[in-house]
């Protein structure tokens, strides 16, 4: 494991959403830091004010007032400073189509928001886990969506 | 007689007797000489007579004469004519002469032709003979056709019994046909309401589709937050809560737990109904294959084999076609019978739609004819249909999990195939789930 401090910025609407994050964070043994924001022109601004202190990965939720996570998955991935930032897409919502595209646009893994705190944790501790043994080498469609 | 005398009586009487003899003789002769004379007289009388006949033959013979000088000069006149005759007769002969050539020509023109008559007659008679045979034949053909006219008449009398008939019945089919054009107008208007009815109905289908998609989606969300925060609770508030309070968490845990599934399977459902429908050739097998790996964990739990038998591929939507696949097979293997190792035997083949007896297909289309068989607990048969609708359940929601729109989802996506699906079953006899779709 990493020793160094995880620089996590989530983009998320839902406050409820922030508080499970947060608090499965808390509970992981990995030293983080997470910053927030709350819709996808936040999410966009808060990147080009912090360029040259990127955080080291993105949870993305897809359905977000002003701009969703497709936009700005887009957006960040035209960007030639952005588009190494991995970006983990992170939704209620699981269709098929969705997901493909997604894979296409070029996110890094698909998490389903799950229902029970425990997986919560679980999921967000393989994340980082597959982050820090990967070096930017995006994984095969069958590992892309990633489940408990 | 008077100089021989004989001196004796003898002699006498001798010479008397020859005296006799000779006195007779004497009258005799008297007598002849009597005659004689009067022979005489008339030869005399005769003469006289002949002279007179003289004469006249005289004067007879001098008209003769006569008579004759006449025919003299009558037959110089004849000679004259005579010798005319002869000259004429000359110029008859010169004439003769060449008339006979000309015969004699026309005689040979006669053999040429008569030749030519000879061969053509020839080829009459064989003409005739063929003709004869010709005859015979038509003998033959005319008794047939005189057979086949009685038959014909026959016919032709029951055609126009049938002819009567027919003309009775076209009548009828007139004033049907008439009362059918009014019923068929009205027709035709009541289907014109229906068909904005089903326009109408239709938009309303994919409303509704859409209303429960996008509500099941936005459920989804409050939903996973109650479960989350009862998680929570359980996790970090344990010890502070009584033994009636953590049972009353579990409990709300399940009943969140029965809603997610609900909005899981209504989402898929509406899905189902609402997305582009894409054919593509897919191996069943790889299908298959996929939704066994995602029931991995259930296959083993349940002791079950799954026998793919016969399999190939099929025009269908991939992605639903997986959902059905998955949806009869977890199906299978819930209502597996707990007594006995769970069998699913899966088999496809192609069929043509006459063989299958059903008259929702086509009898001139091929089929691809999937069988989903398992020996699992079944159910009776009048529920064979009912399983279909949404939400019919066969089972209580403690002995089954469930929300009874798994097999709805199935026939959705049979119908979106244009196929039908059926199934048959007895109580604790397995089922047995047939689908026919058009084969590609």
């Amino acid at each position: 494991m990493n020793t160094k401090q995880l620089n996590i910025l989530l983009a998320d609407d839902d406050k409820d959403d922030r508080l499970f994050f947060s608090m499965a964070l808390e509970a992981l043994t990995i030293p983080t830091k997470l910053a927030t924001v709350v819709d996808g022109e936040k999410l966009m601004a808060y990147l080009f004010e912090n360029e040259q202190q990127l955080p080291d990965v993105i949870f993305l939720d897809l359905n977000m007032p002003r701009k969703n996570g497709f936009e700005c998955l887009l957006e960040i991935k035209r960007d030639q400073k952005l588009n190494q930032l991995p970006v983990i897409i992170f939704s209620t919502s699981f269709e098929q189509d969705v997901v493909n595209m997604l894979y296409k646009n070029g996110a890094k893994y698909f998490i389903r928001k799950p229902s029970e705190f425990l997986q919560f944790k679980k999921i967000i501790q393989q994340i980082f886990t597959l982050i820090s043994q990967e070096n930017m080498q995006n994984p095969s469609r069958e590992n892309f969506v990633l489940t408990v | 007689m008077t100089s021989i005398k004989k001196p004796d009586e003898e002699e006498l009487v001798i010479t008397r007797k020859e005296l006799a003899l000779q006195k007779e003789e004497k009258e005799k002769l008297v007598e002849e000489l009597i005659i004689a004379r009067k022979e005489l007289a008339f030869q005399k009388e005769e003469k006289g007579k002949r002279a007179a006949e003289l004469g006249i033959a005289n004067i007879e013979l001098a008209y003769q004469d006569d008579e004759k000088g006449k025919r003299a000069v009558e037959l110089g006149i004849a000679n004259i004519e005579l010798a005319f005759q002869d000259d004429e007769k000359g110029k008859r002969a010169a004439e003769l002469g060449i008339a006979n050539k000309e015969l004699l020509f026309q005689n040979e023109e006669k053999e040429k032709r008569a030749a030519e008559l000879s061969i053509a007659n020839k080829e009459l008679l064989f003409q005739n003979e063929e003709k004869e045979k010709r005859a015979a034949e038509l003998g033959i053909a005319n008794k047939e056709l005189l057979f086949q006219n009685e038959e014909k008449e026959k016919r032709a009398a029951e055609l126009s019994i049938a002819n009567k008939e027919l003309a009775f019945q076209n009548e009828e089919k007139e004033k049907r046909a008439a009362e059918l054009i009014i019923a068929n107008k009205e027709l035709a208007f009541q289907n014109e309401e229906k068909e904005k009815r089903a326009a109408e109905l239709i938009i309303a289908n994919k409303e509704l589709l859409a209303f429960t998609y996008i509500s099941s989606h936005d459920l989804q969300e409050p939903l996973r937050k109650i479960q989350t925060f009862v998680t929570i609770i359980l996790e970090n508030e344990n010890e502070n809560l009584s033994e009636n309070g953590r049972y009353n968490f579990q409990r709300m845990q399940l009943a969140a737990g029965r809603m997610q599934l609900l909005i899981d399977d209504l989402l898929a459902f509406s899905r189902v109904a609402t997305t582009e429908l894409i054919f593509e050739k897919t191996e069943l097998n790889l299908i298959i294959e996929e939704v066994k790996a995602d029931l991995k964990d259930t296959i083993l739990e349940k002791h079950a084999t799954i026998e793919v038998t016969e399999i190939g591929s099929a025009n269908i939507i991939a992605f639903q076609f997986r959902q059905l696949m998955y949806n009869l097979i977890s199906n299978a293997l819930k209502f597996s019978n707990p007594d006995i190792p769970s069998h699913i035997i899966i088999d496809s083949k192609i069929v043509k739609g006459v063989k299958l007896n059903n008259e929702k297909l086509s009898p001139e289309k091929n089929y691809c004819h999937i069988t989903v068989k398992d020996n699992g607990i079944g159910f009776e048969p009048h529920f064979s249909d009912r399983i279909f609708e949404v939400f019919q359940k066969l089972h209580g929601k403690e002995v089954y999990t469930g929300t009874g729109i798994g097999l709805a989802i199935v026939k959705k996506i049979v119908e979106n195939h244009n196929g039908i699906i059926t199934a048959t079953s007895e109580l604790n006899k397995g089922a047995c789930f047939d689908i026919y779709i058009p084969a590609g």
